[in-house]
């Protein structure tokens, strides 16, 4: 019903118009056109998958012999665009980007670890939220996969923001990716704008310590920091939401360092897997274990007020009460789990 | 009438400034101070030359400020491409700031605005998303450029603080881009190949000359007011740029690229020292926050308009930007329909 009233008023004024100017028929024939072209350049832009195919059948027509550089241009141009998107948000975190991927991240999360997420329902539904989670893994598979447990799993389906450490915010081609799909470099001025915001965020307090843990150190969390994010808890009176992921201290088990090799490149260390770096680029492959991510009860902090961040000794007692409770969950889990590749 | 002393009129948006501020209070507001005269055009603009690197250069704008009742000061006399002599580059911008600072103060005048870049703060890995005017300037930058800024800031800053009756403003301006602007980057736009590093694809922030010069007059207008950064409405990433500008990109891994950048700066051939490498692997992101609070400055122009509106003006003929057309043609319709 409504759609017919819609559409009389339009069909009359252009009937209108068209009483109004009958010899501009030229006109409305050259405005029908820029209409048209509106159109396609709208579409254009929805479908930028297909103007690659459109760039490479054209480069591949025209050959080697015809390629110029603006040909050239056009192409590496569709090839970009074909999965980032032209414009990302004030963090740089880019939707296309991150649809692009997600597909071999699920495949990840559902195939590969067969992620095992319990205890969703305590991250908080809006509001800002901490999310204070175990690293391991050498990579930081850990973060993504706990971003796509709350992508999944919760029933808010919201984006949780990974703080990400300097040193894979640092390194080439793992920089852009992580910053595209949300993540933000791991300061108190990003937590603290983010919180602001409402958001809620990902952190791994353990930082290098952690994620390059050796392998007979597993599961034991190292110390958390300077208690940076209890002070931003603190600040913003965020519920902090203990994570525990068991599963990824054993996908790049750390046999040996080689830090002097890292060096020239800017790691901070260069592990030895059983793997990597003796069978080359198939040593990245990481082990098929399985995983499990649980999220504990939420510890609020609000009753000490944002001037509680001033005082070490508090920040540290709440820092170390956080660590004990995510050890015991962490050990919780591993007492319960018969075999690292079945759970 | 107390009147309005801009140094560098010569410059881009120095010159943009001069004709503006002519604009709203006629020619005899305002006085330009540079070692080049304004153009020709400005009618009855009051000109007077000092040379800011030249010893004494303090005393001779003590005379000038006195003589020609200035009590307000808008320095922006910078360089916005970097120079390979250095040492120039570091007399004017560094000693001609404290030369400049050291005049104002003696002639009693109210307020000096000083020109400067969200470059100050240094493209490192560990840079919140978003640097606010709290975050400490990069003093020890690999770049001589970055710390003639740093250290002009500073002198405004000092002199400011001896003689409380001197308030300051630096003006942290994103980098420039848009129709006139000539700097390094503007001639890497130019280039078929643009060489980048391998894997890296930072948010930029390309501010409009429009939002540069309402953003300074809205300063002029409110008064000392600190540290404020000059940013655009929204940051583009800088592969999304230079995709745009259809650009064959050369990725370079970043541990060859410095050396390499470095011999052909100083060859004579690059455009710029390999520090600045870092701006393309690094995010320089600043917060337009306290502009909004203090000025009331609002971005009008995004990163992309900007971009945008510099590729019409360099390349007309460029068939490629829809937008344009598109508009252009929309334009035609509508007249052709009326």
């Amino acid at each position: 019903m409504s759609g017919q009233a819609k559409v009389v008023p339009i069909a009359s004024r252009r009937a209108r118009t068209k009483r109004r100017e009958p010899p501009a028929g030229d006109a409305l024939l050259r405005r029908r056109v820029v209409d048209l072209e509106q159109e396609l350049s709208d579409l254009r832009g929805s479908e930028r998958r297909e103007s690659l195919l459109v760039a490479l059948a054209r480069a591949v027509s025209s050959g080697a012999g015809g390629m110029t550089w603006a040909s050239l241009a056009r192409l590496q141009r569709a090839l970009y665009f074909a999965w980032h998107s032209e414009e990302t948000d004030k963090f740089g975190a880019d939707a296309r980007f991150a649809e692009t991927i997600e597909p071999f991240f699920d495949f990840l999360y559902a195939v590969w670890w067969r992620v095992e997420a319990t205890g969703t329902e305590h991250v908080p539904a809006s509001g800002p939220g901490l999310v204070v989670c175990n690293h391991s893994g050498v990579l930081p598979y850990d973060g993504l996969m706990v971003q796509l447990a709350i992508r999944h799993e919760h029933p808010a389906r919201r984006l949780c923001r990974m703080l990400a450490l300097d040193m894979f915010a640092l390194l080439p081609v793992l920089a852009p990716m992580l910053s595209k799909s949300g993540s933000v470099r791991a300061n108190p001025e990003n937590a603290e704008r983010l919180l602001r915001q409402g958001e809620l965020l990902g952190v791994f307090p353990e930082g290098v310590k952690g994620v390059g843990k050796r392998f007979h150190e597993r599961y034991k969390l190292a110390r958390f920091g300077r208690g940076g994010f209890v002070r931003v808890a603190l600040r913003t009176g965020a519920p902090i939401v203990p994570c525990a992921i068991v599963g990824a201290e054993e996908i790049h088990p750390v046999i040996g360092k080689a830090d002097w090799v890292g060096r020239p490149f800017g790691l901070p260390y260069f592990p030895l897997t059983p793997t990597f770096p003796w069978l080359g680029p198939l040593g990245l492959v990481p082990l098929p274990t399985k995983w499990s991510i649980d999220f504990g009860e939420p510890i609020e902090v609000t009753q000490y007020g944002p001037e509680g961040a001033e005082d070490p000794i508090l920040v540290n007692r709440i820092a170390e009460s956080v660590r004990e409770t995510l050890q015991q969950m962490i050990d919780g889990r591993l007492a319960r789990r018969r075999s690292v590749w079945f759970g | 009438m107390a009147r309005i002393a801009i140094t560098g009129t010569a410059s881009f948006l120095g010159g943009r400034l001069l004709r503006r501020l002519v604009a709203a209070r006629g020619a005899d507001g305002v006085l330009a101070v540079d070692i080049t005269p304004p153009p020709t055009t400005l009618h009855g603009v009051r000109h007077r030359m000092v040379d800011l690197t030249l010893p004494g250069a303090d005393r001779r704008l003590l005379e000038v400020f006195r003589e020609e009742e200035v009590d307000t000061v808008v320095h922006a006399a910078f360089f916005t491409t970097p120079r390979r002599d250095a040492a120039y580059a570091h007399e004017l911008e560094s000693i001609g700031t404290l030369h400049l600072a050291a005049g104002a103060a003696a002639a009693g005048v109210r307020h000096l605005l000083l020109r400067s870049f969200t470059g100050v703060y240094g493209a490192r890995g560990q840079n919140p998303s978003l640097l606010t005017e709290e975050s400490k300037p990069e003093a020890d930058s690999g770049l001589s450029w970055v710390r003639d800024k740093v250290e002009a800031e500073a002198h405004a800053f000092s002199f400011s603080r001896r003689y409380p009756g001197l308030g300051v403003t630096v003006l942290r301006f994103a980098t420039l881009l848009g129709p006139g602007v000539h700097t390094f980057y503007t001639r890497l736009l130019s280039k078929r190949v643009v060489p980048v590093p391998l894997g890296y694809d930072p948010l930029v922030q390309l501010l409009h000359p429009d939002d540069a010069l309402e953003a300074a007059a809205l300063a002029l207008e409110k008064g000392p007011s600190g540290v404020v950064n000059v940013v655009p409405r929204a940051s583009i990433t800088l592969l999304t740029a230079l995709h745009l500008s259809d650009k064959v990109i050369v990725p370079v891994p970043h541990p060859v690229a410095y050396p390499l950048a470095e011999l052909w700066w100083g060859s004579g051939v690059g455009e710029a020292p390999s520090g600045f490498i870092d701006y393309a692997r690094f995010p320089c992101v600043a917060d337009g926050e306290k502009a909004s609070v203090k000025l009331g400055f609002r971005a009008r122009h995004s990163s992309r308009d900007a971009l945008e509106a510099y590729l019409a003006y360099r390349f007309p003929e460029a068939a490629h930007r829809a937008p344009e057309a598109r508009r252009a043609s929309e334009s035609e319709a509508h007249e052709v329909g009326a």
